[in-house]
């Protein structure tokens, strides 16, 4: 490991740029953007499967209020989001004495905030969209042999329902990877907030950005490789034998 | 000796659709080994009759009796519904139900879609389902399916795994809804096969089809729907080869 480094040292002997300095921003930007990226997707799942349940309710006073969140959360940009949450809560009234205050004064949580919030309306309108398409015939089976609507939701329609919504899940991941850049734009200091950093204090916008760029394709193929995976295992079910 | 309770049994079962009557006042009873056929022209209620009986619909009025337990109804503003339902997910599994479109669970394979409801609904410890499942497999010519998926089998290997998915509930009774239409015609006879052996082996069916030899040969009642009414019923030899309304005769024309 310490014979690794040297080498590497002596490689960037002779950069202006890309110092162990700068890598280290780096470095510290992914740690940042995965965690970010990571915790609203976790969080986000977590919230959309109940609300997409809720939204496929009959029920008009469960149905209405979930439609009515994620209809606002996909038609606003996640920019104004992050600005509400981050720049808007400094002037409720009073906050600043709260606990709350302890959480929000770091610019991590309201952008996590934002971020979760975001991507579980997104993921509820896809696993809504995957429950509703569940053929009627399998839900029948799953009444007609005696099943209650509870045992029929956690084995007909959700594990059915979570396979047809993988591939549009897979791109809702890609594309919450490609939003957390903004969360820059708050003082974070995630992977494209390295990136400024670099590009301020070198001037030099082709390295800094092109570098970043580099790192953002790396993980997004990364999180491609794992969904086709995925797909292969989960979506057997849909491909001829071989 | 008490009598043992009768399987199945309905009592003037109606049916309506918005101002559609579709069911005007249906009976049947299913004593064990009874393999009853109802047969009518599309549109004359039989499917609709048969899929009362196990509520997946609703009837407007009317009795279901299912071994002896009298099913429970309310009226509410929706209209009439169970009065409890876990009393209907219990008859339920008594009374297993084959699909004219099979309806086989397709994120499950062949195998796991027949020990689904045994092990979820009846509880059974596991390894005591697979190992029905694969008596039943071998009983339907689909042992070297266990482990395909729906998508991967013919419409006559699904509709064979159908039946070996309904007979793993070890049913009262087994509700047939039209299990061959959807088949090719070169399918069909594999099918019918099976449900012939089950008529031997003394299964309580209720069978609705299109298929005139099965009715004529396996049934021990033949019911002849016509706008939801009874309009001729009896053993398949009076039925079927002496019908008596001239509706029936004509339905019954082209077969002959």
């Amino acid at each position: 490991m310490d014979a690794l480094m040297t080498q590497l040292e002596a490689l960037l002997a002779d950069n202006s740029i890309f110092t162990l300095q700068t890598l280290s921003y780096y470095t510290e930007g992914l740690t940042v953007t995965v965690q970010l990226v990571f915790l609203s997707l976790l969080i986000g799942l977590v919230l959309a499967v109940p609300l997409a349940i809720g939204r496929s309710s009959k029920r008009g006073w469960i149905k209405w209020p979930i439609f009515a969140y994620t209809y606002v959360f996909r038609g606003t940009p996640l920019l104004i989001q992050l600005y509400l949450i981050y720049y808007g809560v400094v002037f409720v009234d009073g906050i600043q004495e709260t606990w709350l205050w302890v959480i929000l004064e770091d610019p991590f949580m309201p952008a996590l905030i934002a971020f979760t919030l975001n991507t579980a309306a997104y993921t509820t309108e896809i696993f809504r969209g995957a429950i509703k398409s569940t053929p009627k015939g399998e839900i029948e089976a799953a009444r007609a042999y005696g099943m209650s609507t509870n045992l029929m939701l956690r084995r007909v329609v959700l594990p059915s329902a979570f396979r047809r919504a993988l591939p549009a899940y897979g791109n809702e991941v890609i594309f919450m990877l490609h939003a957390s850049a903004i969360a820059s734009v708050v003082t974070i200091m995630d992977l494209t907030g390295a990136a400024r950093f670099v590009y301020a204090r070198f001037y030099a916008p082709f390295e800094a950005f092109l570098f970043v760029a580099a790192i953002y394709l790396c993980l997004t193929f990364a999180i491609l490789y794992f969904f086709r995976y995925l797909e292969k295992k989960l979506l057997a079910h849909l491909q001829p034998m071989s | 000796m008490a009598a043992t309770p009768i399987p199945l049994e309905v009592r003037n079962i109606t049916k309506r659709f918005g101002d559609t009557e579709v069911l005007k006042g249906l009976s049947l009873q299913a004593h064990k080994g009874d393999v009853i056929t109802l047969i009518g022209a599309s549109g004359s209620g039989k499917s609709t009759f048969l899929r009362c009986m196990n509520l997946l619909e609703q009837p407007n009025e009317g009795d279901l009796i299912v071994h002896g337990e009298e099913i429970r109804f309310k009226t509410t503003k929706h209209g009439r519904e169970p009065a409890d339902w876990r009393q209907v997910v219990n008859m339920r599994a008594k009374l297993s139900m084959v699909f004219q479109s099979f309806n086989l669970w397709a994120h499950m394979t062949l195998l796991e879609n027949i020990i689904e409801a045994p092990i979820h609904v009846l509880k059974k410890p596991k390894a005591e389902a697979v190992e029905h499942a694969h008596a039943l497999l071998e009983r339907v010519g689909l042992s070297h399916r266990a482990n395909a998926y729906p998508a991967q089998m013919s419409g006559g290997q699904q509709q064979r795994g159908a039946i070996a998915r309904a007979l793993a509930m070890d049913p009262e009774v087994m509700l047939f809804d039209e299990p061959t239409s959807a088949l090719d015609p070169e399918l069909v006879g594999d099918v019918l096969k099976v449900m012939r052996d089950l008529a031997d082996e003394g299964r309580t069916m209720v069978v609705v089809t299109h298929e005139m030899s099965f009715a004529r040969d396996v049934s021990s009642q033949v019911i002849y729907l016509h706008e939801g009414r009874v309009e001729e019923a009896g053993r398949p030899t009076e039925v079927l080869e002496n019908p008596q309304s001239p509706r029936l005769k004509q339905f019954l024309a082209p077969n002959y």
